[in-house]
């Protein structure tokens, strides 16, 4: 799966950093870095855990195209 | 038991620590679990789509009774008895049944704010412009102030202490209530307003005898812990379920989110914030896992708030008293501010200013 980012949704609160400390890092800026965007295996459980504690629903999970 | 957001991190999270054992979800509403947090901020906005408060669908592969409520419970017998009668077995119970909106008065056109419905509800009335009357200058109450004066109504706010003032103290609680005022809130501050019924209406009515009229009258005066389904099972007095450090009530039944109350500093109290909602539920389902082996809560308080223009973060410990230290930026605009508590920890706060939340919590170390 790829982990999608709705920019202009994104507030930066950094729950999903926080989630998923490997796979995404909020830069020195406040704007949300993914790091790692085609996960699986472990990885995908904890990017699920990142999209859903977003409580702006900033973050999505895609098929691969 | 509880499809919020604690109820569906708490199963999340029992997959992630290997569970994969039978897993049934129970939650009142009808619709999967949403964000709360939006629906008094970029839901009530006119000019925004329909989805800020959505959810990304769960993939925990539990079985979910959606649009049932739970009714008894037999802790002895380890049995849940659902609204249709159902009785559901269980080796471990995570409750998860969150809190409800106080109301003042009696009348059903005295509306609240908690669910995804009265959210649609309150959007759906505001779009004609009526005048507004709000009880209650909490977060809630003040962000559907703004969301109200936003939408282009007349809003007067009726409060018995300055707006936000016991969440985030005097400082912060000034700078809303002038940035409110300079966007034409008209702000009530007085102890002993009441909402009455008159001529089939509810208005309210400060202590004076006053009647605030409006033709919305909304209520945003804190929760109530959903815990009347656990009468007679021992486990809960009125009150919220009081739990151990690691959200356990009895070994195999633990509690998570607005409804639970975590020991803090020698007390057992709720914090009814989405972040603890999420790390109580983490927590909770690791102690169903590994009892004792399992890590205690470790509270990292994270609260915002979007109203009047001003976005407020706030990491560490509240209230915040005195004066702040200014971190970086100005009073006057976006700013970084820090409060240190007599116990050596500290309080910062982001006004309009966009940093990275482990940053904001390392300026509290
Ligand atoms: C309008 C609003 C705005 C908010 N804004 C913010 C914010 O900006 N920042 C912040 O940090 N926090 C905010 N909060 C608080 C935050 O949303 C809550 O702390 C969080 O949602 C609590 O989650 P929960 O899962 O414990 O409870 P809930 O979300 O209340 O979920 C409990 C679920 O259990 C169900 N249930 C209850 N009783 C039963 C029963 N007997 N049987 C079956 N199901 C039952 C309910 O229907 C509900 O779906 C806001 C809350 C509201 C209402
Ligand atoms: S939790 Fe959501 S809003 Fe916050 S940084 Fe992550 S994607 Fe952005």
């Amino acid at each position: 799966m790829r982990i999608e980012l709705d920019r202009p949704r994104c507030e930066g609160h950094g729950l999903c950093e926080e989630a998923a400390p490997d796979l995404m890092h909020l830069d020195d800026d406040g704007e949300l870095v993914i790091d790692i965007a085609e996960v699986d295996g472990a990885a995908l459980d904890r990017a699920r855990a990142a999209v859903r504690v977003c409580p702006v629903a900033a973050l999505r999970l895609a098929e691969r195209a | 038991m509880g499809n919020g957001i604690a109820g569906l991190t708490a199963a999340d999270s029992l997959r992630a620590g290997g569970f994969d054992g039978e897993l049934t979800m129970v939650g009142a509403e009808t619709r999967p679990a949403y964000s709360r947090p939006a629906l008094s901020k970029a839901l009530l906005r006119s000019d925004t789509d329909l989805t800020s408060h959505e959810l990304p669908p769960p993939d925990h592969g539990a079985t979910e009774l959606l649009g049932r409520t739970a009714v008894g419970l037999d802790a002895d017998r380890r049995v849940l008895t659902l609204d249709d009668g159902t009785e559901l077995e269980y080796d471990g119970l995570v409750i998860a049944s969150g809190s409800r909106a106080r109301r003042l008065g009696t009348g059903s056109d005295e509306l609240v704010l908690r669910t995804l419905d009265d959210a649609l509800a309150l959007r759906e009335k505001l779009s004609s412009r009526p005048d507004v009357v709000i009880v209650g200058g909490g977060p809630l109450g003040m962000e559907a102030a703004s969301g109200a004066l936003e939408a282009g109504c007349r809003v007067t706010v009726v409060t018995n202490e300055p707006p936000l003032e016991r969440q985030l103290g005097p400082y912060l609680s000034s700078h809303i209530t002038a940035a409110a005022t300079a966007r034409g809130l008209t702000l009530i501050i007085t102890p002993g307003a009441r909402v009455v019924d008159q001529d089939g209406r509810s208005r309210v009515e400060l202590a004076d005898g006053t009647i605030i009229d409006g033709e919305i009258l909304l209520s945003a005066v804190g929760d109530i812990p959903n815990t009347e389904w656990l009468e007679g099972s021992g486990l809960a007095d009125g009150g919220p379920l009081a739990v151990d450090s690691r959200g356990r009530l009895r070994p195999e039944i633990v509690a998570a989110g607005d409804v639970a109350a975590f020991p803090l500093a020698g007390a057992n109290v709720r914090s009814p914030i989405w972040h603890s909602a999420i790390e109580q539920a983490r927590v909770a389902a690791g102690a169903l896992l590994h009892g004792d082996a399992a890590p205690e809560l470790q509270a990292q308080p994270y609260f915002w708030t979007e109203l009047f223009d001003l976005n407020i973060r706030v990491a560490g410990r509240t209230p915040l008293v005195g004066e702040p230290e200014l971190v970086d930026g100005a009073l006057d605009g976006p700013a970084l501010l820090r409060w240190r508590h007599d116990d050596g920890t500290a309080a910062a706060v982001s006004v309009n200013y966009r940093i990275p939340i482990p940053r904001l919590r390392k300026l509290c170390d």
